[in-house]
């Protein structure tokens, strides 16, 4: 049977327990307003009990310390949703300073980009009033003093874009710090715990590591990956590792294009964290989409509107009878000998709002007469009030260029059968230089066959750690020119660098079996690099398992027809056909969104003679760049007013987006706080169960004690009580 | 059940967003306006912008056109004194070819027809606002000049361009007649040549015949003088017409553009109502709330 000195043993152990509860509880009411602090309960496990005669008799209790009450399921979910939350609300803060720069317009045209659809209108409106009294030098004042106007808000509105986008820029960079702090913090806890428990919860150091990814989840997108020990692994959206273990990986920034990018290791997660969520995910949205775009609408306003007003401005005749250098619309050239441009000329579209000025000093140089009449004449200035309906015209993307070759009386002569190449530098719409290459074949009888190839030098996507990848256009081949190499791990442990040269002119991207990947594929096995795939998926060639790759691709646009064709020359070595340039000849395909490169193949020089046949310098004219012309073929006006509601949607879905995403976190902050929070009249409950508890075992004590002592007297009155 | 320990945090984050509701509607009602910002209502932004553009281009039309009708009154008013002038040369040639006058009373005579002629020329070279308003797009220089001779010559120094104005909706309204399609420097329908004809008659002592022939030259330029007039006169009505109708289109897009962007009191001042309750209520929750919790009640 049991004995009183068990009972004792018993109920001194439930004392103890008590006592180890009701400090758990004094813990949590003092941690209630503790950010952070998970509340915890206290454990009880039943003494194994001993056999006395073949009978179990119970030992009392032992208390095993708290546990923390929490849902890594839930709190990872409430991470995540955290770091939307927070990527949608920056992008709005920003976005909100974006549209304070265009409050909607007052109807006066002032000094506030707001008002630019009232400068547009004012502007073209002072051509109109011209009509009226074409010599009157306070309208012609007008025309200057409105168009300074619209010229002044656009571009200052330009320039606090620019500004914000450079602030927003640095405010991104200066995230970076806090990161590494966070991810050290991360690593610093990882070990920590995965040192000071062998349990699933670890506790105050658990509450501590969550607290610094509920911060870093604010800063960044990320991933975690719990491990074994309470260990927790931390990774960007796309994969690329911060925290590993005890081990964390900085995170650098270096100024690419004159924009900040973020670095792990050697890999550019720019891209990633743009999309990824956290405050970086918002400002890296603005930074480099929503300014942007909204700078290129900007931009191919101006771009539009100096443009035609020069032109038009330059077909007429001023008011000291001086005509412009342009071209009317009755194919007449003035007899000018400078440009009468109102508007600096851009030169391309892309700064235009940022440069955007009147440089016109002395109002009557307003060219208000057409060509050829009295300087009373309106014609002009209808013209150029017309404009206001006149769709936006924008570039696209056109090089003009000579290439200067001596073919017939070249030396040595290339005889019939026999061939001779010129190559020249073009540029596409993203001012990309491309060598355009002219191959002539001597048919015989001062006849030549040419044919042109334009390479398109393909640059490579790094995004993915150990993985290279190249988007091909449709049907694009690849140009022997290459200077591709992979490096990647041989069987024996080492490296070798594979070059790719020697390849055939042409050749399809292929698979497997055929083109290009089988040719990657046997170098690659001829060097015994292993481990190394390489795929053709949709005309994007990926080579993974690389460790390192370099250099880059070259494909073959597309061609029109005109890229081939046929020089005739005369006994004279002149060439006679064609008799005029070729201005038709196009390339589609070029890489990373370049827009379709037209060439104006200029054959003929100063006086008619042939290029061909002379032997000066080879030149090229750069092109005019082209991004996007969201809006090419509105007018001014509609351009404007697309260009505001089109910025208030952005503005007014990313509100929704975040209201969305805040009632989101929200919710899902209550049902932690609910789970983990600390709530007072729970705690006042346990405080009571565990006091009645404490006082029970009390009795029980004291009671033992009784039956003790009337033992040790038996039964007499004695001392011992 | 479990509830959320930190209720009143959430409360007291429903009350910010009821106060901030609050000062924007109290925003809206002090200053009349709905939409502050592109994202309050990104259409009507965009459409603000263009009847904005409407109203302004009504506006500016209204301008230019008071402008020109000052022109085409003065050119008007110029070519009706020309018609008084030469019917009053057509009456005194008339009362001269009766043949009973001597020659020094046609040669009174033709010196008042070329006080006439003079008069009719200085009606040609009319000016407004500096610029001569007969001479095409050549408005710095004098239209016309006559040469001294029997018979005189008048020579017409501007061109035949004709200037225009646009309306808003893309109308054509015609400012002016070249001086020489109104005059004509010579031909049938020349008020100069036929005037200086009549000057010489009489100063010459041509005969009646020759005189007679000439007043009826006279008379038919006369008649074709009037005819260009009316063009200025339905450049005139015109030009009042659109003014009208432009000015009618401007108080409609006024109209729509007031009630595009102007604040909706009654809408407004409900929500306020609804947001001031809710905020009460809020309030007295919160206030309920932070009374305490089962510590009170421990002894």
């Amino acid at each position: 049977m049991g004995t009183i000195n068990a009972a004792f043993g018993a109920i001194a152990s439930a004392l103890d327990a008590d006592q180890s509860a009701l400090s758990i509880v004094a813990n949590n009411v003092a941690n209630a307003n503790t950010t952070g602090y998970t509340r915890e309960i206290p454990n009880w496990r039943e003494n194994p009990p001993v056999e006395v005669n073949g009978v179990l008799y119970g030992t009392g209790v032992t208390g095993t310390g708290p546990t923390s009450v929490r849902d890594n399921v839930l709190e990872e979910r409430l991470s995540q949703q955290q770091q939307v939350a927070s990527a949608s609300g920056t992008r709005l803060s920003a976005l909100d300073t974006l549209q304070a720069l265009f409050p909607p317009d007052s109807g006066s045209s002032s000094s506030t980009a707001g008002d630019i659809g009232s400068d547009i209108t004012n502007f073209f409106d002072s051509f109109s009033s011209l009509e009226a009294n074409p010599a009157d030098n306070a309208l012609r004042q007008q025309v200057l003093s409105s168009g300074s106007l619209l010229a002044s808000d656009i571009s200052n509105a330009a320039a606090s874009m620019t500004t914000q986008r450079s602030s927003l820029d640095q405010e991104a960079s200066g995230i970076t710090g806090q990161v590494n702090a966070l991810t050290s913090a991360i690593a610093q806890l990882n070990q920590e715990i995965e040192s000071a428990t062998s349990t699933p919860d670890a506790g105050t150091l658990q509450d501590q590591r969550e607290q610094d990814i509920s911060q870093l989840s604010q800063l960044i997108g990320v991933n975690q990956v719990t491990t074994e020990n309470s260990g927790l692994s931390i990774t960007t959206t796309a994969g690329q590792v911060l925290v590993l273990g005890g081990k964390a990986t900085p995170l650098t920034t270096g100024i690419q294009n004159g924009v900040t990018h973020f670095f792990v290791g050697a890999t550019d997660v720019t891209s990633q964290f743009t999309s990824g969520g956290g405050q970086i995910g918002g400002y890296l949205a603005a930074r480099d989409q929503d300014i942007p775009d909204a700078l290129s609408a900007l931009d191919q306003l101006a771009y539009g509107i100096s443009t035609a007003v020069n032109a038009q401005n330059n077909s007429g005749t001023d008011l000291k009878g001086i005509e412009g250098t342009g071209t009317n619309s009755a194919h007449v050239a003035g007899a000018g000998t400078s440009p009468l441009y109102l508007f600096n000329e851009p030169m391309q579209v892309a700064g235009s709002a940022l440069s955007m000025r009147v440089t016109m000093a002395d109002p009557s140089q307003i060219a208000a007469a057409g060509y050829g009449n009295g300087t009373g004449d309106d014609s002009n200035a209808i013209a150029m009030a017309n404009l206001a309906n006149q769709p936006l015209t924008l570039p696209v993307a056109t090089t003009s260029f000579s290439l200067v070759q001596n073919l017939s009386s070249a030396t040595p002569i290339i005889p019939p059968g026999n061939t001779v190449t010129g190559t020249v530098n073009l540029y596409d719409s993203l001012g990309n230089t491309h060598a355009l290459t002219v191959t002539y074949s001597n048919l015989g009888a001062g006849q030549w066959n040419y044919s042109m190839v334009l390479a398109d030098r393909l640059t490579a996507n790094t995004s993915f750690a150990n993985q290279v990848s190249y988007t091909f256009g449709a049907g694009e081949t690849v140009d022997p020119g290459t200077n591709f190499t992979i490096t990647g791990a041989t069987a024996s442990g080492g490296t070798a660098t594979v070059s790719v040269a020697g390849l055939t002119a042409g050749e399809a991207i292929g698979d497997a079996s055929t083109g290009y990947v089988k040719a990657l594929d046997d170098a690659l096995a001829t060097a015994g690099v292993t481990g190394v795939t390489v795929t053709n998926s949709g005309g994007v060639l990926t080579i993974a398992g690389a460790t390192a790759t370099g250099g880059s691709l070259i494909a073959n646009p597309t061609a029109s027809a005109s890229a081939n064709g046929t020089l005739q020359f005369n006994p004279s070595g002149n060439l006679t056909t064609p008799s005029t340039d070729v201005a038709d000849i196009t390339f589609s395909g070029l890489s990373a969104g370049a827009a379709t490169l037209n060439l104006d193949w200029q054959l003929y020089g100063v006086g008619g003679a042939s290029n061909i046949t002379q032997t000066a310098a080879i030149s090229a004219q750069r092109g005019e760049s082209q991004n996007g012309s969201v809006l090419q073929g509105q007018i001014p006006i509609d351009a404007y007013a697309s260009f505001v509601s089109q910025l208030g949607s952005t503005v007014s879905e990313t509100q929704t987006e975040n209201t969305a995403q805040t009632a989101s976190v929200s919710q899902l902050q209550t049902q932690v706080n609910t789970l983990s929070g600390v709530n007072l009249n729970d705690e006042a409950a346990s405080l009571q169960q565990f006091e009645r508890s404490y006082q029970a075992a009390s009795e029980v004590f004291t009671i033992l004690n009784t039956v003790i002592a009337s033992a040790l007297n038996l039964g007499v009155q004695t001392a011992v009580s | 059940m479990r509830v959320d320990p930190s209720y009143v945090t959430n409360l007291s984050a429903a009350l910010d967003q009821t106060q901030a509701t609050e000062q924007q509607l109290t925003s809206e009602l002090s200053s009349g306006v709905g939409v502050t910002s592109l994202d309050q209502n990104p259409i009507a932004a965009g459409k603000n912008v263009l009847l904005l553009n409407s109203m302004q281009q009504d506006d500016s039309f209204t301008q230019s056109s008071t402008m020109v009708q000052g022109q085409l009154q003065v050119a008007d008013s110029a070519l009706g004194s020309v018609v008084s002038q030469v019917t009053q040369a057509i009456s005194i040639a008339t009362g001269a070819n009766n043949g009973t006058l001597n020659p020094a009373q046609w040669q009174a005579i033709s010196n008042q027809l070329s006080g006439i002629r003079d008069e009719v020329a200085s009606l040609a070279n009319t000016s407004y606002q500096g610029q001569y308003i007969f001479g095409g797009s050549r408005t710095s220089t004098a239209p016309f000049t006559t040469s001294s001779g029997s018979p005189a010559t008048t020579t017409y120094n501007g061109d035949e361009t004709v200037n225009s104005l646009q309306t808003p909706n893309g109308q054509t309204i015609q400012l002016n007649l070249p001086g020489d399609q109104i005059f004509a420097t010579s031909g049938a329908n020349s008020v100069f040549a036929a005037l200086n004809n009549l000057v010489a008659d009489y100063a010459g002592g041509a005969s009646v015949p020759t005189a007679v022939q000439d007043t009826q030259s006279l008379n038919t330029a006369l008649n074709y003088v009037s005819q260009q007039r009316v063009t200025l006169d339905n450049s005139l009505t015109r030009l009042t017409a659109a003014s009208d109708a432009v000015t009618n289109e401007k108080m409609q897009l006024t109209t729509a553009q007031t009630n595009l962007m102007q604040a909706d009191l009654p809408q407004i001042s409900t929500q306020l109502s609804l947001a001031e309750t809710q905020q009460t209520a809020l309030e007295n929750v919160i206030a309920q709330l932070g009374s305490g919790s089962l510590f009170d009640k421990l002894t």
